[in-house]
């Protein structure tokens, strides 16, 4: 099998790769790319830790193949950091004790930047809601809630400028 | 878990996917969200060697009314169709149960109306990996002749679990298959064959374009109900979808569906046909209409999902009569407004 070409923008910088057409987004971003921040936890999609932005969109990266991310914009939790420091977010998972292991805690932030970036200020509901897809095993989720509430309340409007949005929205 | 190799295709349009669909056929697979079809191809369930990309298919996508019908592109995202106000208003069981699938981040955003109808049957003794599955001889559906679900069936019972094919079900959708050649035109009750191998009749030619529901008079209603472990990410263990169509606060007709019982959306048509003619406020033929739907799902429950079939059984007639309820409650709201 011969590789293909694929060209997409990860962390806002663009890149010419030559993948597999197996490979997923999440083996291109690890192995490829060595942006290891992103993690496998289940290979199957019900586990939330390969959560990804598309187009500024939470997606699983495990179960979205990389040629599939033609031309699109993928951010990792690498990409969440800036010259300002810390993204609010992760300033806030550190502050108020949301994460143990670690091992979730790129999934977590990177659904909850999605939440906020559709919905800048969320209900504990919304917020639970929006991470429902992410499984935690240590922390019982209570600190991750406060975390995301927190930062919704610090960012607002949050910052769109680095993420290019394509609209899915049908006419 | 990796993927087995395949060729990817990217047809430009929907021509061009058809004309790759007639090329390599039973070798190929379409390629929507991906988030049923990939896993799968990890658990070496499938094995295409060619998967069609319908992600540049633009005309596949969009929600529109088109005469007396909804017509609602296979394609278009679960997050649109739960969240267009088209849906919303015209057939709200079909935007509730796309907003209970999964959860937002596995496939709302890349996972599509079309790929959630066609989502294939499953059994904890089916959807295993490739290792877990080499403990023991194939089954049924993957093209042995035992079936662990159910000792001594001979034919697959595997479980269809789709909360947007049972909504679609109770909303009588018909579905448009088209080919290179031309186009089918079928009833959800002819798409689905109740066979758990073959689950769906979608011909290896050809490609689910369109879902059209057909729109009802001021009256008409409808609602959803599931019940699973979590409330995010699991299959429902148990669901119901209805719909209804009342005038002057009587029931014409109601299609009562029930979802993860059988091969396919159980349409109870008796429980449904026990409603007609009945006032809104009618509670005694809520709860027959969910008895006789009961009745009806244990004929086809089989332990292959979790929980127990006894227990999924009753959850039948509590959905039932949950979903009738709203529906019925939306229906009186709808009639109150008309002043009819």
């Amino acid at each position: 099998m011969s590789r293909v070409p694929l060209r997409l923008k990860v962390n806002g910088e663009e890149l010419e790769l030559l993948v597999e057409p197996h490979w997923t987004l999440l083996e291109v971003l690890r192995e490829e790319l060595d942006l290891t921040g992103t993690k496998e936890g289940c290979g199957e999609g019900v586990c939330g830790a390969c959560t990804v932005l598309l187009d500024g969109e939470p997606v699983r990266a495990c179960l979205t193949l990389a040629l599939e991310a033609r031309g699109a914009s993928v951010i990792t939790v690498e990409g969440l950091a800036g010259e300002k420091g810390l993204d609010p977010l992760q300033e806030s998972f550190i502050r108020y004790g949301a994460v143990q292991c670690g091992f979730c805690t790129p999934g977590m932030i990177m659904a909850a930047k999605g939440l906020l970036l559709r919905n800048p200020s969320p209900n504990e509901e919304e917020i639970r809601k929006a991470i429902s897809g992410n499984i935690c095993r240590c922390t019982g989720y209570a600190k991750i809630v406060e975390a995301i509430a927190a930062a919704a309340s610090q960012c607002n409007p949050c910052e769109k400028a680095s993420f290019e949005k394509k609209s899915e929205e049908p006419a | 878990m990796r993927l087995p190799r395949f060729q990817y295709l990217e047809p430009r349009e929907l021509q061009e996917a058809l004309e790759m669909r007639a090329l390599y056929g039973a070798q190929s697979a379409l390629l929507a969200g991906g988030t049923d079809l990939l896993v799968r191809m990890k658990q070496r369930l499938k094995k295409p060697s060619f998967l069609i990309s319908l992600r540049n298919l633009r005309e596949l996508s969009g929600i529109r009314i088109q005469g007396k019908e909804l017509v609602i592109g296979a394609g278009t995202p679960l997050k649109a169709v739960g969240g267009s106000a088209l849906v919303k208003g015209h057939f709200p069981a079909l935007a509730e149960a796309v907003q209970a699938v999964g959860a937002y981040t596995i496939q709302h955003v890349r996972g599509t109306i079309g790929g959630n109808l066609c989502q294939d049957t499953r059994c904890l003794f089916y959807n295993q990996s490739s290792f877990w599955r080499s403990g023991r001889q194939a089954c049924h559906k993957a093209g042995g002749n035992i079936c662990y679900a159910r000792e001594g069936s001979d034919r697959c019972r595997s479980t269809n679990q789709s909360d947007g094919a049972t909504a679609l079900m109770a909303l009588q959708a018909r579905v448009t298959l088209r080919n290179s050649r031309g186009l089918r035109d079928l009833s959800l009750e002819e798409f689905f064959t109740m066979k758990g191998e073959t689950p769906i009749d979608l011909a290896h030619d050809e490609i689910l374009t369109e879902i059209r529901l057909p729109l009802g008079p001021p009256g008409t209603a409808s609602a959803y109900e599931r019940i699973s472990y979590r409330s995010a990410i699991d299959f429902p263990v148990a669901s119901a979808g209805v719909w209804l169509q009342s005038q002057g606060g009587i029931i014409k007709k109601a299609r009562i569906a029930v979802g993860s019982m059988g091969n396919a959306p159980l349409l109870v048509v008796q429980a449904g046909e026990s409603l007609e003619g009945r006032p809104l406020q009618d509670t005694q033929a809520l709860a027959k209409a969910a008895r006789v739907a009961m009745d009806q799902a244990s004929a086809f429950a089989v332990d292959n999902v979790g929980a127990t079939v006894e227990y999924r059984v009753e959850m039948v007639s509590v959905l039932v009569q949950r979903a009738l309820g709203r529906a019925l409650a939306r229906a009186a709201e709808d009639q109150g407004k008309e002043g009819s």
